[in-house]
Formats: C-alpha cells, sequence, structure tokens
C-alpha cells in the first residue's frame, strides 16, 4: 500500500478520541432515591451485555470513523498484487536491470530511485537460495555486469552504493546486458527484474525484447517489471535550452538570455515565475503561462556587475524533477578595454593621420574598446598598466627605456599591436623591440615595384579563418577583407624563430606574412605588416578593417578567444583548445571533482564525459582560473517523462511482465473512495446505534 | 365542585384536612354521580320481627300486603373495614406534590371518614418492616380521629414486607372484613401479594389500592444517574436513558401481572398515580363497588 499524502496519516491519532473522551470525560452521575430501583437493577441486568456490546460497537464505529478519514485524505493506493511471475521450471539465473537515469531523480516523497533501489532489494530477497544474481546499473556508462552469482551481499553493497546519474539510460542495451550475462550461468531458468519509471525516452520500443542464448537456441527469458512509478503519470516542467549573449546595444555589460520551457506530459502547469540569476543573484524575472504539453520562449535582458565570464542560471519552480528545472551558463561579457594608441605619424589634416581610421574603428558605436590617442612622445608618459592593449601605429622606435617598459607591459599580460609606416626602420626595431616582436623585420616591400605587372598592390592570400579572430569573415564578409589592397608591406624574416611559437594569422598572396602573433610572457602582440591608413593601403577603407581591428584590440586583451561559447551536455565530452603557454591541469566540477581530462592529438584538452550539470572551471598548476570557466548542461530529451503505455510494454515483453509484483497502468488500486464510503457508513450505523435503546 | 387534584392536596397540612377534603369531594361527587346509593339508602325488607325499630316499618308495603316489612338500609350491614397503609421506605418516594404515603394516608383518612360516617367500623393497620401497628376498628365517631391522628405520625421507614403483613392480618381479623390495601406493592418476595390476596379467600372483601409515583411509571431520567434504593443499601450507577425501555417493559409485566392476580382472586384493584386527584379515585372506588354489589 501506497499513499500519495502520506503526511495526512498523522490524523489517525483523532481514532485515540473516543476512548480519551470514554476515560476522561465522564460525567459524574446525579444521585436519584427510587422506590422502584428493584426494575432498575433487574433492568439493568438484563441489559448490561446488550450495552456493553452496543458501547463497543459505538467505540469500534466512532474509531474507525476517525481513521478512515484521515487515511482516506491520505489517498492510499493498494498495489495490484498481480499474478506471481512465472517461475521457470526450477531456479532461475537473474539480473536486476536498475534504471539510473535523470527521471529516477522524479521525487514523489521520495525519490523514484530510492523506490527502485528498495525494489531491487525486495526483488533480491524474493530470490530461491539456489538463484545466482547480477545486477545491470543501467545510466548512460552502462558496462556488461558480472555472471550471475551467489554473493548477495556483494550485490546488495553494490545496490546500496548505486546513485541515480543526470543522464540517460538505454533499458533495451542494458536488459540485452543483462541477457548476455545469463548465458553465462548453466542454470535453464533465466530472469530478467527490470526496475524503472519505464519512460519513453529510455525504453527503446524499436529495439529487439531480449533474448539469451542457451545451447545454439535463442530463448526469451522471464520478464519481471516493477514499476517504481506505480502507474502514475511524471508531469515535468523544464528548460529545453538556455541561450545567453552580450547584448551591447542595450547597454554596457548588458546580457541578452532566451531560455524556452517546456511541460511534458500534458499536466497542467500554469503560470510560473522563472528567474535569471547572474554571478549567483537573482536578477530579473518572467512569468509563463505553460500550458498541457505547452512550450514557452521567453527573453530577459539584465546588466552584469562585470565583464568578462560571467556564470548564470534561469531557474524554474522546482517541481518533482527539480534537476532540469536550473540550467546554467557562462557568457562572455565584453569587458571596456583601454587601448593606448600611439599616433606614430600625426598630421593636422584628420583623414592623413595615422591613427585616424584606427581610432574610428575603435570608438565605433558599441564597441567596448575605449581607445586614448597620444603621440609618440607623449604616449611614453602614460603608465601602460592601465592599458589593456597598447597599439604602435607607425612609430619610430623607441629609446631602450620604453622598449625595456613595453617589454614588461607585455610579459605582465598586455596586448601590443604594431603597425608599419615610413616612421618604421627595420634594424632600429630589431634592435630595441625585437624580442617582442613575432618575427624580426627586413625591409619594406613595395607591392608592383618589380615591373613584373604594372603597379599591382598586395592582397591577402592566405587567412587563418579557424582563427577566433577572423571568426566574423564568413561568406559574403571574407570578400571584405580578401579584396584590400595593400601597395607596401614590410618584409619579416622567413620561418619561426627557435623555441618561439609565432603564428602568421595572414599572408599577402606574395606568401609574405600580413599579420603575425606571437605570445611573450603573458601577453600577446600582433605584427601588422603593413599600415593603418591609407599611405601603404587602402584596407583602412574597406569594410573589414572595422570588425577586425575591434576584434585585434579584444583579442590582445585576452577577451576574444573567451567569445567562444563552451557548452558541455551530460555524457558526453569537448575539447578546450588552450592557448599557446597555458597549461590546464585540472577542469573542476560542480560538486569540487575533477573532470577526466585526456589530451587530443592536435593538443587540444578532452575533458569529460560529464556527469553532472553546473559550471566547469579549467585551471592551471597553481590553482588559478587558466580559461573561461563553461556550463554542462542536461540533455533535455531526458526531462521527458512521458511513459510508456502499459498495452506497449505488453507488447514487448509479454502479458505476464506487465502483470507483474509491480505492473504499470493497472498496478496501483486507488482505495481511498471505498474508505470514504466507508466512513459514511460507519457513521451512519453509528446514528442507527445510538437511537437504538 | 371540581375534583382535588394532588397539587391542591399537597397544600393542606395534615392528613385531617386532606382526608376532610377528599371525603367532601367524594360526597359532592357523589351527589352528581349516577350510581347513587349511599349506605343509609334503603337496601331489602325485612319482615317485621319483635324488637325491630318500628320506625322502620314501611307503611306503604302494610297497606299492599297487610304484613309488617322492615325497611333495611346499607348502613345496616354491619361492615368491619381495616384499611392497611404500607409505610415502608419506598412509600416515602415523590416526584410531584405528593409522596406515594401521603397519598396512600389521604385516601385512608378519606375512607375512615366515610366509614365512620356511614357507622361501619374501621380499623387501621401500618406496616412498616417487620413491624406493624394496629388500630382495631371501631365504628364510634370519636374513633375517627384515633385513626386520623395514627395516620398523622406515620414516616416511610423499613421495607415491605406484604407476606409478613398478610400473615398479620389473617391472625387479626377473625371475622369478615373489608381490607383496604394501599401500598405500591414493592416486596420482592415470592407470592408476597398472593398471600396478600389469599384474605380473599378467607371471605374478606379485599381492596388494593396500588399506588406508584408518576416517574415509577415513566421513568423520565436521561442522564446518567446514580439509583439509590430507599430501603437498604443497594445502588446503581447507569445511563438511565439506555434502560428506560427495559424497565417500563419489567415495570409493565410487574403491573399486567398485579392487575391479573388481583382479577384471579377478584379482589378490587385501582392503581394510583400520586398526581391523579384523589376524590376521583375514591369515587371510581365506591362506583366500582357499588357495581360489585348489584
Amino acid at each position: 500500500m501506497t499513499f500519495v499524502h502520506p503526511w495526512m496519516l498523522l490524523g489517525t491519532v483523532l481514532g485515540l478520541l473516543p476512548l480519551l473522551v470514554h476515560l476522561f470525560d465522564r460525567r459524574r452521575p446525579r444521585p436519584q432515591p427510587f422506590a422502584a430501583i428493584a426494575f432498575v437493577l433487574r433492568s439493568h441486568r438484563r441489559t448490561t451485555s446488550r450495552l456493553r456490546l452496543k458501547r463497543l460497537l459505538l467505540y469500534t464505529l466512532r474509531t474507525l470513523l476517525l481513521l478512515a478519514v484521515p487515511v482516506a485524505l491520505a489517498r492510499p493506493q493498494l498495489v495490484r498484487p498481480g499474478a506471481a511471475p512465472a517461475h521457470a521450471a526450477g531456479p532461475a539465473a537473474t539480473a536486476l536491470v536498475v534504471d539510473r537515469s535523470l527521471a529516477m531523480r522524479f521525487r514523489d516523497g521520495e525519490t523514484l530511485f530510492e523506490r527502485a533501489r528498495d525494489e531491487a532489494r525486495e526483488a533480491l530477497a524474493s530470490l530461491l537460495p539456489d538463484e545466482p544474481v547480477t545486477l545491470v546499473p543501467c545510466g548512460p556508462d552502462a558496462e556488461p555486469p558480472p555472471p550471475p552469482g551467489f554473493d548477495r551481499g556483494r550485490v546488495r553493497q553494490a545496490l546500496d552504493a548505486l546513485q541515480p546519474s543526470y543522464g540517460g539510460a538505454d533499458l533495451a542495451r542494458c536488459l540485452g546486458l543483462g541477457a548476455r550475462a545469463l548465458e553465462d550461468s548453466p542454470l535453464p531458468g533465466k530472469r530478467l527484474v527490470l526496475v524503472s519509471a519505464f519512460t519513453q525516452v529510455a525504453l527503446r520500443l524499436e529495439a529487439p525484447p531480449p533474448r539469451v542464448k542457451v545451447g545454439d537456441k535463442l530463448v526469451q527469458p522471464e520478464v519481471v517489471l516493477r514499476d517504481v512509478a506505480r502507474g502514475r503519470v511524471l508531469k515535468n516542467h523544464f528548460l529545453l535550452e538556455v541561450k545567453a549573449e552580450p547584448s551591447p546595444q542595450t547597454g554596457p555589460r548588458m546580457v541578452q538570455v532566451t531560455f524556452t520551457a517546456r511541460n511534458v506530459p500534458a499536466g497542467e502547469a500554469g503560470e510560473v515565475a522563472a528567474s535569471l540569476e547572474l554571478s549567483g543573484r537573482p536578477v530579473a524575472k518572467a512569468f509563463l503561462a505553460l500550458g498541457p504539453g505547452g512550450t514557452v520562449q521567453k527573453t530577459l535582458v539584465a546588466r552584469a556587475e562585470a565583464g568578462g565570464a560571467v556564470t548564470g542560471a534561469v531557474v524554474l519552480p522546482e517541481d518533482g524533477l527539480a534537476e532540469d528545472d536550473r540550467r546554467a551558463f557562462v557568457v562572455q561579457v565584453p569587458r571596456e578595454l583601454r587601448v593606448l594608441v600611439v599616433d606614430g605619424a600625426p598630421s593636422p589634416v584628420r583623414y592623413r593621420d595615422e591613427a585616424f581610421f584606427f581610432e574610428a574603428a575603435l570608438a565605433a558605436p558599441g564597441s567596448p574598446v575605449h581607445p586614448t590617442l597620444r603621440d609618440a612622445e607623449a604616449a611614453w608618459r602614460e603608465q601602460l598598466r592601465e592599458y589593456d592593449v597598447v597599439a604602435l601605429l607607425n612609430v619610430a622606435a623607441p629609446s631602450a627605456e620604453v622598449a625595456g617598459r613595453l617589454k614588461a607591459y607585455v610579459e605582465g599580460g598586455g596586448g601590443l599591436l604594431v603597425s608599419m609606416g615610413d616612421q618604421v626602420e627595420a634594424e632600429a626595431w630589431n634592435q630595441r623591440l625585437g624580442a617582442l616582436l613575432p618575427r624580426p623585420l627586413r625591409l619594406v616591400k613595395s607591392a608592383g615595384a618589380t615591373g613584373e605587372t604594372a603597379v599591382r598592390p598586395a592582397r591577402l592570400g592566405e587567412v587563418a579563418f579557424d582563427h577566433p579572430l577572423f571568426q566574423p569573415f564568413t561568406g559574403k564578409a571574407r570578400e571584405g577583407l580578401l579584396s584590400a589592397r595593400f601597395s607596401r608591406y614590410m618584409l619579416v624574416e622567413a620561418g619561426p624563430r627557435s623555441g618561439d611559437a609565432a603564428e602568421v594569422l595572414a599572408a599577402y598572396d606574395d606568401g609574405a606574412p600580413a599579420l603575425l602573433l606571437a605570445r611573450r610572457g603573458k601577453g600577446r602582440v600582433l605584427l601588422l605588416t603593413s599600415s593603418v591608413d591609407r599611405d601603404w593601403a587602402d584596407f583602412a577603407i574597406r569594410t573589414s578593417f572595422l570588425p577586425l581591428i575591434q576584434r585585434s584590440a579584444t583579442f590582445l586583451a585576452g577577451g576574444l578567444d573567451e567569445r567562444e561559447r563552451i557548452e558541455g551536455r551530460i555524457g558526453e565530452s569537448l575539447v578546450l583548445h588552450p592557448e599557446n603557454g597555458v597549461r590546464v591541469v585540472e577542469v573542476r566540477s560542480p560538486s569540487g571533482g575533477a573532470a577526466p581530462l585526456r589530451p587530443e592529438s592536435d593538443g587540444g584538452l578532452r575533458v569529460g564525459p560529464f556527469v553532472e550539470p553546473g559550471i566547469y572551471r579549467p585551471l592551471d598548476a597553481a590553482g588559478a582560473p587558466a580559461m573561461s570557466p563553461f556550463a554542462v548542461v542536461l540533455d533535455p530529451a531526458q526531462s521527458d517523462l512521458t511513459r510508456v503505455k502499459a498495452e506497449a510494454l505488453a507488447a514487448y515483453f509479454g502479458e505476464e511482465a506487465v502483470r507483474g509484483p509491480a505492473g504499470t497502468a493497472e498496478a496501483t488500486v486507488p482505495v481511498w473512495t471505498w474508505l470514504l464510503v466507508a466512513a459514511v457508513l460507519f457513521f451512519f450505523l453509528e446514528g442507527m446505534l445510538l437511537r437504538t435503546t | 365542585m371540581a375534583p382535588l387534584d394532588a397539587a391542591t392536596i399537597a397544600k393542606l397540612a395534615g392528613v385531617k384536612l386532606r382526608a376532610r377534603a377528599v371525603m367532601e369531594g367524594v360526597l359532592s361527587g357523589l351527589h352528581k354521580s349516577p350510581h347513587q346509593g349511599q349506605s343509609v339508602e334503603f337496601a331489602e325488607h325485612k319482615e317485621y320481627a319483635p324488637g325491630d325499630e318500628l320506625r322502620h316499618l314501611d307503611w306503604k308495603a302494610y297497606g299492599k300486603f297487610d304484613r309488617f316489612y322492615i325497611k333495611r338500609y346499607e348502613h345496616e350491614t354491619d361492615l368491619r373495614a381495616t384499611l392497611v397503609v404500607d409505610a415502608s421506605g419506598s412509600m416515602g418516594f415523590s416526584s410531584g406534590a405528593l409522596s406515594k404515603l401521603e397519598v396512600a394516608t389521604s385516601l385512608a383518612g378519606a375512607l375512615s371518614y366515610l366509614l365512620v360516617r356511614q357507622q361501619d367500623a374501621a380499623g387501621l393497620s401500618v406496616l412498616a418492616g417487620e413491624t406493624f401497628q394496629d388500630v382495631p376498628p371501631r365504628a364510634a365517631a370519636g374513633h375517627l380521629s384515633t385513626l386520623l391522628g395514627a395516620l398523622e405520625r406515620l414516616e416511610p421507614k423499613g421495607g415491605t414486607n406484604l407476606r409478613a403483613a398478610a400473615d398479620h392480618l389473617s391472625e387479626g381479623l377473625p371475622r369478615r372484613a373489608l381490607v383496604v390495601v394501599l401500598s405500591d406493592l414493592f416486596d420482592e418476595t415470592p407470592d408476597a401479594l398472593k398471600r396478600i390476596l389469599r384474605l380473599r379467600a378467607r371471605k374478606h372483601d379485599v381492596a388494593v389500592f396500588h399506588i406508584l409515583d408518576p416517574a415509577e411509571l415513566e421513568f423520565p431520567f436521561d442522564d446518567p444517574t446514580l439509583f439509590l434504593s430507599m430501603e437498604d443499601e443497594r445502588r446503581l450507577e447507569v445511563n438511565a436513558r439506555e434502560i428506560r425501555e427495559s424497565y417500563l417493559e419489567e415495570l409493565g409485566a410487574f403491573l399486567e401481572e398485579t392487575r391479573a392476580l388481583c382479577a384471579e382472586s377478584d379482589v378490587d384493584y385501582q392503581l394510583v398515580r400520586t398526581d391523579q386527584p384523589l376524590d376521583a379515585v375514591l369515587l371510581e372506588f365506591l362506583a366500582r363497588r357499588q357495581g360489585r354489589r348489584r
């Protein structure tokens, strides 16, 4: 017997009322001298036994009445005993398949998994002494179980240690694993006991039913189904999808979160309040009208406290399955970058100024970059550490002192962008800042000056479009980049220097590097071998100029690579690509454990498979964040708790299995209505008894 | 004159007043009653014999038959009556204006008045437990005050012993007499009533006034009640409502048995409720006796 509202059983203490009233509320009898006492005595003798019986009946009826009402309100349900599983002749080797899927975390007083464990223990206890048994935990990581054995203690221990997973389960596969394990037993009887909530997502009915190979024949094992949901519909609302992205158009550090909630199966969820949390604090709320089987999408906008990787979550009110009512995310909020633009060739004519186009690109509306323009003399008076990026535009080689400051600045984590121009002398630069540059400068090349063709400026020939810097340049956007013409550019030393990891991100059509990247210490250096004004190229007036310059600044500040949206799923793994020089030694899970790590052949780092949802944090050897954190989310398919119909189960496993110890749809019989009828009957009988004297 | 109800009689202090009031009510009722016929009325003729009173000669009969006939009247029947009053403890019960003993003494007093008034001999025998108090029957007018005085002094006490009373009366009544028993007949001794009724077999005229209180007849109690015996130490705590039906059945059977026994023994039986008008009770009694005589 089970109860829908077990706490109502507290009301059964009311059943003591008649006894307490009898014991403590006895009225003092009125003394009455009476002449005809002989008749009173005779009447009393005559009626004593009858009255005693009547009083007993009254107490019983009143007690039953007071017991029946709270027990009925607790909504008891009888588990129909059903037909005993048809035993094979003699003992049967048994495989206990226990569903560990996300659905088993559904809470109905206790979790379905706790109930499943009890059911499995009960099934274990009901086995005959000469029946070997094996346990098949059925989660996303189901493995072949050991052959059936007689060590019940070991199986019981394994059962005790079982925990529900956050992922799915393939019950058909687990049954197959169990069936194969049964083949190892010499006993002719084979039995599969499946303890599950029988959700559609867990039980693939298109898979063939389990069969056990006995000798040369495939035989159908005895299947016992134990439905831990007791035939009930499991109503659940959950977050189907959450998409969080920066929303610079609505303001600085604004984040736009679009989420989709669903209500399955056709249960009435009504209006639910969804809230948005950023950095652990609720920042916005929305009300969703979730109709039966409905899906609702909402968008919330909120401001993050700071830029960078911001963790957040969308939260729905908890229902039976609370795990899918919260979904975490990580959003890269653009940081406000400060860029010191060092103008090496200022001009009173604005458009001829070396930094005119560059500054305009950085300061475009919606840009998170705040440029500070200085000429070469004033720039060195600035405190470099106050800037995220320093851009040296056609600047003559600085003094040794300034070069030292720049080197310290970059190695300390600053970003340096260097563009060429007439002011740049290769030899002086190599001498002063050679250690910072990706490659040493050689000489200026004028495109078309070779005389082979008339004046034919160079174009970009090879671009690393898979690099984050060029991510926006897809489709026709690439034309804006590839059509830029470069009439002059600085040649650099060919090939990588030993021990250096300079990358050529773009090259001219003649193969000369156009954009180079190097990491120096904690900082990055980008070298554009042409100019950012119109003296050496028309790139400054191309549509690709603005996004590339903005992304370059962001990239140098370390913010661009963070914009890659990394999101994992339970049961799956993903590959992290730490930057050169960054070493991830641990990825810490939400519960504080370490996620499995495996290096990939391409230099990436495979993390997972993930076993719990939430925020994962890649850490370096010192325990400091090595990369942005990322979110791991549940597979929304597992949140659909629609159950397999009894008829479908019967068709798949056979009638006998469905009518087993705790079959499905018809397994529970509500008895509270009968209790209410009984209460009314008790009330009526009590009145009748009172009336009869 | 309206019948005297129990409440009115209860206002009169003492048996004498009550008895007188009851008697006057009876006389007034007789005047109006269709069953007229006091003892002074003509009863029969008797041929004259020397010594008879000449004043009773029926001269009209002499004219018709030429013989002397003497008119005889009822008071000349030479009645000796003994009023047996039960003064046991149970007779002290009262749920209304009068206790059963007060009703019994009032009725006995009124009967004494009537008897003495028509020059019959009236005596008294009081039962109180195992003891008896007797006033021998006399017809003298002054005897009335003796009777009333004895009745006046009665207090309820002791148990009811009808058997002993029957034995006592058998011994004390040497010749035919009218025995009027006024009692609630609550004697649990087997055949106690039968012993009383056997007086009838000894040629005594026996009349029984069965006096009961309305509460005894109707058992109006409802709540848990501690019933206390009025004659001994018996007591019982019981929910009165629960046994009411059974009690009434028991009492009904008792009354039925009593009535049947009286009828079998040709004993005049009258159930008297203590809230009943006593003159009406007596009138009914007298009318019934008149009927029996005819």
